[in-house]
């Protein structure tokens, strides 16, 4: 199986073509006729009366047809290649898209915006939202689904080179639309079995005084971090925060210093997110960022 | 006449006022006024946006007041400002076409244009009462759901929308009783100007597609007010059904907004060509085919939802529309050949009308392909594609109108001069804004987005947009002082400046009441050609 | 060869009876959307509707909607006034029966807001039930006009009137086909 996004690459490089020549054909004859037709004398009256012409009207009615035949052709082509159930999927995950992040789901193993892939397999995507309508795109690696609340969408992906691909939601939903965006990590097969692997396993760090900040606050309400106490599900799960790239769904990089401006006031870095600020001293604060960033 | 009049002169004991006339030209000139009024109104909102959008990571204004602009942007120039432009000209000039002495029902008239106004100030009111809507133009449910949109916002967007539509359904009704029942002697249905010929499915397109957008807002409001679940997942409502209704509304309302700005030019283009119109029966009937296909196309905006066998069946409806679109095309340029072209301000835009068309027609064939829709759609692509359908297609056809028909409506001309700025100022910051989006889009910039991170690198292509966009601001103020000095002391224009071929040109402009001295009778498609010229009378 | 109408239809060549024509056809395809979108939910409410719904008493008051036609007609050829109250007063009567029946069903919980069922109930039934309430307003008009000032009533209006009078009742043969008669399979 090739690609979907290279597939439709090269049908858009074919549409492509025959709207250039197309463009250039039809802006071409405009041009040559203001230009060879303008009138430099001024004459009033009537310049010529030829109206109709039977034949060169249904000529130029059937030749676009035949044109649109063809690219409809090459479309079904397409998009039987691209929707096509032909190989197994290497990876199942499912994804449920929020207000305004990505939820991954690998049977148990759960993450966040940054969905992890191994390369050359193709990826089965079940899409559904816990909100509102959403669309998960990731322009090199395929086409775009729709993220409906209470259906199920399919989207296959698959890539071919390892790396990162930046991805984002593309259906307006609400204020933070433009910080739900997503991270596709694609890796060899050993380093994501090794990742998912990783990621199933429960907080690398315990008893530290971060963990005991983020356990008293009402981070637990929305919150989950595996082998810890907190077990909210309506926000990211925590478990390998600090292994993941951004926060807040892309609008910061991941180090400790923007951890802890993040955790100090989201509101400030993504207004409208349902992340609110909650009231600690400075010293929580440096435990609690240290504490995050430790869970990787 | 040598005064500038925008009305009909009466004595002063007549004079009652415009807020009470129910001429068709002076309600045409009211028409045309709002268009212009809310046209400026969303220029100014889009000029917020490509500001925030200059530079990555930009706070100019807040999420929140992005998300109401581009709201409200969309429409603004989809309902109050285009489709009145539109229908204001075809107000001012059905009857005068079809020498009529005015609608069929003046006073419902005046009610389909007090209608739409307050429906935009219903919407624009909501600034004021706790926030704009912001949930798009098409405003999805559930995002529009009370549970989302706790703001009064999307009521408001329901209650102006629904106000909106219903004048402009009783002013389709009004132009279509017109058109059939109301045209001279001799003007047969298959003489009318082909303006008319596209006033007419235009009022047939709004007539079909708006019910399905007030049915949808009626289910809006039965989820929001009295906690209905038509859209509802968690009830079982299905938030799809919203998007079935309102496309099957928001597809046909594209060819609303784009058949009179055609027929605008295939009146502008024949006279300034000085030769008939080309394939008079291909134009005309090509818009009946784009009238029936456009109902059938509405799922095209939902690829990403839809299975492939609805998309394929979409898709091939998609693409035939663009056989009747590009036969007009060929029809246009037919005309122009070997003819003798004046280049005026009005024929200027009328052949930018075509160019850019093009583009946008071609870029919508692109579209219409479903796996490059699903790569492209709600990208930037789209973005791009739309404006130049209805700011390449639809405005430049409205100004090719504005500098034709403005002698007629005023008594007097507009400047040539400022008028060819006007056009090389908007055709090159039009362009400059809108052929970068293109590829934002291809690259991975979705629509709607109030702001973006530094390493997309998009930063540079939506730079040049913005001063694309300064650049075709600086073009509008350029329109609006032509407009504005031209009233005041434009040349007298006479009766018939550009030698025209069609029944308006044959009156008084502006017109008096009642339009003609007498009911004039008609022998073929350009009667005022005929009457100056017997001897070479049309045969059809 | 040109077919020639016995007579042509009124409508093509009267301006009020064409504007009436073009108005009902519009109003047409909004009805569709909205029996469409009741129908698109018919089966998540079937149940309930089975339950709840009064076919017999229903169509009980259909019938005195479907009888106005009849009455509506005698009053349009006659131009009679007491036809036209007959008229009026089958209309009322039939909002007399929406209206117990909307008592009915608020009394034992279904409202717009309970379910998908009332919710799509109540949106097609009230908005039909809003356009009789049109039609009676239209006909009490006439009805006043054509006593006060017999003359300056054109015979084209009380077509006109009775042409969305039909209308209404078309729907209505629709709505309660779908609604009702739709419980019974």
């Amino acid at each position: 199986m090739r690609p979907p996004a290279e597939a439709i690459g090269d049908l858009s490089l074919v549409v492509g073509a025959i709207a250039l020549v197309i463009f250039v054909g039809v802006e071409g004859a405009l041009v040559y006729a203001v230009w060879r037709y303008r009138d430099t004398r001024g004459l009033a009256g009537e310049a010529a009366r030829f109206e109709r012409n039977r034949p060169l009207e249904i000529a130029w009615t059937a030749a676009p047809a035949l044109v649109l035949a063809v690219v409809f052709v090459l479309m079904l082509g397409t998009m039987a290649e691209i929707g096509g159930a032909s190989a197994d999927p290497g990876v199942r995950v499912r994804v449920i898209g929020h207000q305004f992040w990505w939820e991954f789901r690998y049977g148990d193993v759960v993450t966040a915006n940054e969905l992890h892939i191994p390369v050359g397999t193709p990826i089965d995507l079940e899409l559904t939202s816990a909100d509102v309508i959403h669309s998960f795109w990731v322009p090199e690696l395929g086409p775009k689904r729709d993220v409906v609340p209470g259906a199920t969408n399919r989207l296959r992906l698959l890539a071919r080179r390892p790396g990162g691909y930046e991805g984002q939601c593309a259906e307006f939903c609400g204020i933070e639309h433009a910080w739900m965006r997503l991270r596709v990590v694609a890796q060899p097969h050993a380093e994501f079995d090794a990742w998912l692997r990783a990621e199933g396993s429960p907080a690398a760090v315990r008893g530290t005084e971060g963990e005991r900040v983020f356990l008293a606050n009402i981070c637990v309400n929305c919150h989950a971090a595996r082998g810890t106490e907190a077990r909210g599900s309506s926000g990211p799960d925590l478990t390998h925060v600090g292994a993941r790239a951004t926060l807040g769904a892309g609008v910061l990089p991941n180090d400790v210093a923007r951890m802890r401006a993040w955790l100090d006031d989201p509101q400030r870095h993504k207004p409208g997110s349902f992340m609110p600020r909650v009231p600690l001293e400075d010293a929580e604060l440096d435990a609690l960022a240290a504490y995050m960033a430790a869970l990787r | 006449m040598t005064a500038t009049a925008l009305w009909v002169r009466r004595p002063a004991h007549e004079r009652v006022g415009w807020l009470r006339t129910v001429d068709h030209k002076e309600i045409g000139v009211l028409y045309v006024g709002m268009g212009l009024v809310f046209f400026a109104l969303g220029g100014i909102e889009a000029l917020v946006l490509r500001a925030q959008l200059a530079t990555p990571q930009a706070r100019l204004v807040d999420p929140d007041v992005f998300n109401q602009l581009f709201t409200v942007h969309g429409l603004t120039m989809i309902l109050l400002a285009v489709v009145p432009l539109l229908v204001g000209f075809a107000n001012y000039l059905v009857p005068l076409m079809i020498g009529a002495p005015d609608v069929a029902y003046p006073r419902l008239n005046a009610l389909s244009f007090w209608l739409s106004l307050v429906g935009g100030i219903v919407l624009y009111f909501s600034f004021v009462a706790g926030g704009a809507p912001n949930t798009g133009w098409f405003s999805y449910p559930p995002l529009a759901e009370r549970a989302f949109a706790p703001t009064p916002g999307v009521d408001y967007y329901i209650l102006g929308l629904a106000v909106n539509g219903a004048g402009t359904i009783i002013g389709a009704i009004n132009l279509a009783v017109t058109i059939l029942l109301m045209r001279c002697p001799g003007m047969a249905i298959s003489r009318v100007p082909l303006f008319v010929w596209m006033t007419l499915i235009t009022a047939i397109l709004i007539l079909g597609a708006y019910p399905a957008l007030t049915a949808a807002l009626v289910m809006l409001f039965v989820d929001r007010q009295l906690g209905g679940r038509f859209f509802d997942p968690a009830g079982g409502g299905q938030p799809v059904l919203w998007q079935h209704l309102f496309w099957f509304f928001g597809h046909p309302e594209v060819y609303i907004m784009v058949l009179p700005a055609m027929g605008m030019i295939s009146e502008v283009i024949p006279v300034f060509s000085r030769k008939p119109i080309f394939g008079y029966a291909f134009v005309a009937g090509s818009s009946v085919a784009i009238a029936f296909l456009s109902f059938s196309v509405w799922a095209h905006h939902m690829f990403a939802v839809l299975g492939d066998s609805e998309n394929a069946i979409f898709s091939a409806t998609s693409m035939l529309i663009a056989i009747p679109t590009g036969v007009k095309i060929f029809n246009w340029i037919a005309t122009m050949v070997g003819g003798r072209i004046r280049l005026t301000t009005a024929m200027l835009f009328a052949v930018g009308f075509i160019a850019m068309f093009v583009i946008g027609g071609l870029s919508g064939v692109s579209l219409a392909v479903v796996p490059i829709d699903l790569a492209v759609t709600d990208s930037y692509y789209v973005v791009a594609h739309l404006h130049y359908v209805l700011f390449g297609g639809t405005m430049l056809g409205a100004f090719a109108g504005a500098y034709y028909w403005f002698p007629k409506m005023t008594g007097r001309l507009l400047d040539e001069r400022l008028g060819k700025l006007h056009f090389w100022l908007t055709f090159a910051g039009f362009n400059l804004t809108f052929l970068p989006m293109h590829w934002l889009g291809v690259v991975g910039m979705p629509r709607r987005v109030f702001t973006y991170p530094e390493s997309t690198g998009w930063g540079p292509l939506n730079l040049a947009a913005t001063v694309g966009a300064a650049l075709l601001a600086v073009a509008m103020v350029v329109f609006f002082a032509n407009v504005v000095r031209s009233l005041r002391s434009g040349d007298i224009a006479g009766d018939d400046p550009w030698d025209g071929f069609t029944l308006e040109w044959a009156t008084t402009s502006p017109p008096p009441p009642g339009n003609f001295a007498a009911i004039p009778a008609v022998t073929g498609r350009r009667p005022l050609w005929d009457r100056k010229h017997p001897e070479r009378r049309d045969q059809t | 060869m040109i077919v020639r109408l016995a007579r042509p239809p009124a409508f093509a060549t009267d301006r009020t009876l064409l504007g009436v024509a073009v108005f009902v056809a519009s109003e047409s395809i909004f009805f569709l959307a909205v029996v469409l979108s009741y129908i698109a939910y018919r089966d998540a409410g079937l149940a309930s509707a089975k339950e709840h719904l009064d076919i017999g008493r229903t169509a009980l008051f259909s019938i005195a909607l479907f009888s106005s036609s009849a009455t509506m007609a005698l009053a349009a050829r006659g131009l009679s006034r007491r036809w036209l109250l007959w008229t009026l007063a089958l209309g009322a009567v039939f909002l007399g029966g929406q209206a117990s029946e909307y008592a009915r069903l608020l009394a034992s919980g279904i409202g717009p807001g309970s379910a998908l069922f009332g919710t799509t109930f109540f949106t097609l039934t009230g908005l039909h039930g809003i356009h009789v309430l049109g039609g009676l307003v239209a006909l009490s008009a006439l009805l006043v006009a054509a006593g006060r000032r017999p003359a300056g009533v054109r015979p084209v209006a009380w077509e006109a009137v009775g042409m969305y009078w039909h209308f209404v009742d078309v729907v209505w043969v629709v709505v309660f086909s779908v609604v009702y008669l739709g419980t019974l399979t």
